[in-house]
């Protein structure tokens, strides 16, 4: 009884040790992958921003920008330096690279049964797609915030805020069913609860711009009905608050 | 407008450049002491309210070709100039020794609020130059100073989607020739045909910033600013006439702004801006006042946001709106519809602005350090 105990207990230990031996070559190898590339990227990406700092690449890039241009290059990059941006892509590429081929190489040297490079990898690029259309979403949800939220103020609009809440949102939730839609999680239940979301943002926006006009739109109607030829409000204009003309700015 | 030049220069030989498809001369005609000549259209057009980098180039090459000694370069709705006006800038120029010579206009309180809130004080500070029109309508040039201004002009300027404008008097001021300003009386302001205070506020401010970023070793050496000269004479028919302007809209405007732009606002301004602005905001709108150092810091620091791209500089450009407005208002209440008090008001911002140059310098050098 002992013996045989002791035989079962031996057979385990010897095929966890088999499946050991077996699985840390590919770890080894995995890791050794990953940190190569690393290094390589560390080493590309120092080229890589020595070589744009020499050819002042920043300053070539800002010269080419208009003040009007919608996101400027350098709105997206780390510390608002293009060349730190294209530095650090170039290690993130690398990196990736090292991981996808330290997979292929796990893949190899511990099971040659297993399938699981070719699960992974595409998957990984999903993923990967995943994360630029998140990274990208958040950049531009935030610039559009911005941009309604400046026009809205400049407007006069007392809500303001809440409208560049509104987008902001309304672009983050487009963004996140994007990428859940991606790496195909959740299916149609992500699909549905985008809509309902979506749906419903946009709806509360349009009662709250509908109901807080109201007074505006109903101003501009009687305007029009008792002053045809009135004047469109500005900020450069005062409120008429009496029948003598008001006084106009000249800007310029 | 040719009677104009003729009997203000009757004893020197006049080239009057008009452009070909202004309907005033089709070919070139010639008289005694006049002579006309057509110059084609820029491919850009014309922006018509301002003088613009094309008109410059245009003016130049035209000076440059003919041997010209003087130069003037007259903008729209120039026939509302005086005689006097035309000979004292030309005259600033021939006789004077001047090689810029930029007008200065009979304006009222209400009237070219944006060249008094930013553009006088910061060429003033940072070039030492007190030309209260920066941007002119009209200007005379001096032969060199047109060689420069035209190889500047033909620079490309990408800070802009439309045309791009030019800033004479820093070029001047770089190039250390000698500009001055001239009392050119009353003269009908062309006004924009963009209405949009916004999208004019970003390309004419957007403009001056990208000049001051480019000629930033210029400025950053210590400089004596030359002294303010004493007001022009109050344009006394459009002064108390129409009575003072309620502020109380734009007062509305610069809370609902504080209120809502402060994320962006904190971005740019230290603390002890943002710390002014609330206080500011919380005056009542028959006291309220922007204080002069205040908004000196305050462009500053919008000026260095420029520089280092802090933010989109559009939206930049369009978080200021509402902080002109604000010393608009600040500035309506302070003039009360009266001349002397809306100069005195002027003057002490430019003043403001020469004073807080340190500000300036010190954050452009070491943007990192701390900033209370």
């Amino acid at each position: 009884m002992g013996q045989q105990i002791e035989s079962a207990l031996r057979q385990s230990m010897h095929r966890v040790l088999v499946v050991l031996v077996s699985f840390l070559p590919g770890v080894l190898v995995f890791l050794l992958a990953v940190i190569l590339l690393t290094a390589l990227g560390l080493l590309l990406a120092a080229m890589a921003r020595r070589l744009l700092t020499a050819a002042r690449f920043d300053e070539r890039l800002a010269a080419n920008e208009t003040a009007g241009s919608p996101a400027s290059f350098s709105d997206w990059s780390p510390s608002h330096s293009p060349t730190l941006l294209v530095s650090r892509a170039v290690l993130w590429v690398c990196i990736l690279a090292g991981v996808a081929i330290g997979i292929s190489a796990f893949d190899a040297s511990y099971s040659t049964n297993s399938q699981l490079s070719q699960f992974l990898l595409p998957y990984l690029t999903h993923v990967l797609g995943a994360v630029l259309l998140l990274f990208f979403g958040g950049l531009l949800a935030r610039f559009l915030s911005r941009t309604v939220l400046i026009g809205a103020v400049n407007a006069q609009l007392q809500y303001a805020r809440f409208l560049s809440l509104g987008v902001k949102w309304l672009v983050l939730v487009l963004t996140a069913a994007m990428a859940l839609d991606h790496l195909q999680i959740g299916g149609t239940i992500v699909e549905l609860a985008f809509g309902i979301l979506f749906g419903g943002i946009v709806l509360t926006l349009a009662l709250a711009i509908g109901l807080g006009s109201r007074d505006l739109v109903s101003r501009s109607i009687e305007k029009n009905i008792d002053k045809p030829a009135a004047r469109p409000m500005d900020p450069s204009t005062f409120p008429e608050s009496s029948e003598t003309p008001r006084p106009k700015l000249r800007h310029f | 407008m040719r009677a104009r030049m003729a009997s203000a220069f009757p004893e020197r030989a006049v080239l009057i450049a008009v452009v070909e498809n202004s309907g005033t001369t089709s070919q070139a005609e010639s008289n005694d002491s006049i002579r006309m000549v057509a110059y084609p259209a820029t491919a850009h057009g014309q922006a018509g309210w301002v003088l613009t980098a094309s008109d410059y180039l245009g003016a130049s090459q035209l000076a440059l070709e003919h041997g010209a000694e003087a130069t003037l370069v007259l903008g729209a709705e120039a026939v509302s100039l005086s005689t006097e006006a035309l000979q004292g800038l030309a005259g600033t120029v021939l006789r004077g020794g001047a090689d810029l010579a930029i007008p200065r206009y009979k304006t009222g309180p209400r009237d070219a609020l944006v060249s008094s809130a930013l553009l006088y004080p910061l060429t003033r500070a940072l070039f030492g130059a007190s030309i209260h029109l920066p941007l002119p309508l009209d200007a005379a040039f001096s032969a060199r100073m047109a060689k420069r201004l035209a190889a500047t002009a033909r620079r490309p300027d990408n800070t802009t989607d439309s045309e791009p404008l030019l800033w004479p008097v820093s070029e001047a001021v770089i190039a250390s020739f000698a500009v001055r300003e001239t009392e050119a009386g009353k003269r009908t302001l062309p006004q924009p045909l963009d209405t949009d205070l916004n999208s004019l506020l970003t390309e004419v401010v957007g403009s001056l910033f990208s000049d001051i970023e480019l000629k930033a070793s210029f400025w950053q050496r210590a400089r004596v600013a030359v002294p303010a000269k004493p007001a022009a004479e109050p344009d006394s028919s459009t002064g108390q006439a129409e009575g003072t302007v309620d502020v109380r809209y734009m007062v509305e405007g610069f809370r609902n702004a504080y209120t809502n732009l402060q994320e962006i606002w904190s971005l740019v301004l230290p603390p002890q801006s943002l710390l002014g602005l609330k206080k500011v905001s919380r005056v009542p709108a028959e006291d309220f006042e922007v204080p002069p150092d205040l908004w000196a810091r305050t462009v500053y620091d919008f000026v260095l946001a420029y520089h280092l791209r802090t933010i989109n500089r559009g939206h930049l450009l369009g978080a200021l709106t509402p902080l002109y407005l604000a010393w608009v208002a600040s500035h309506l209440r302070r003039s009360a519809g009266d001349d002397a008090l809306a100069a005195s008001h002027v003057e002490e911002t430019a003043a403001a602005f020469v004073t807080e140059k340190p500000y300036i310098v010190a954050r452009w050098r070491w943007p990192d350090r701390f900033n209370p």
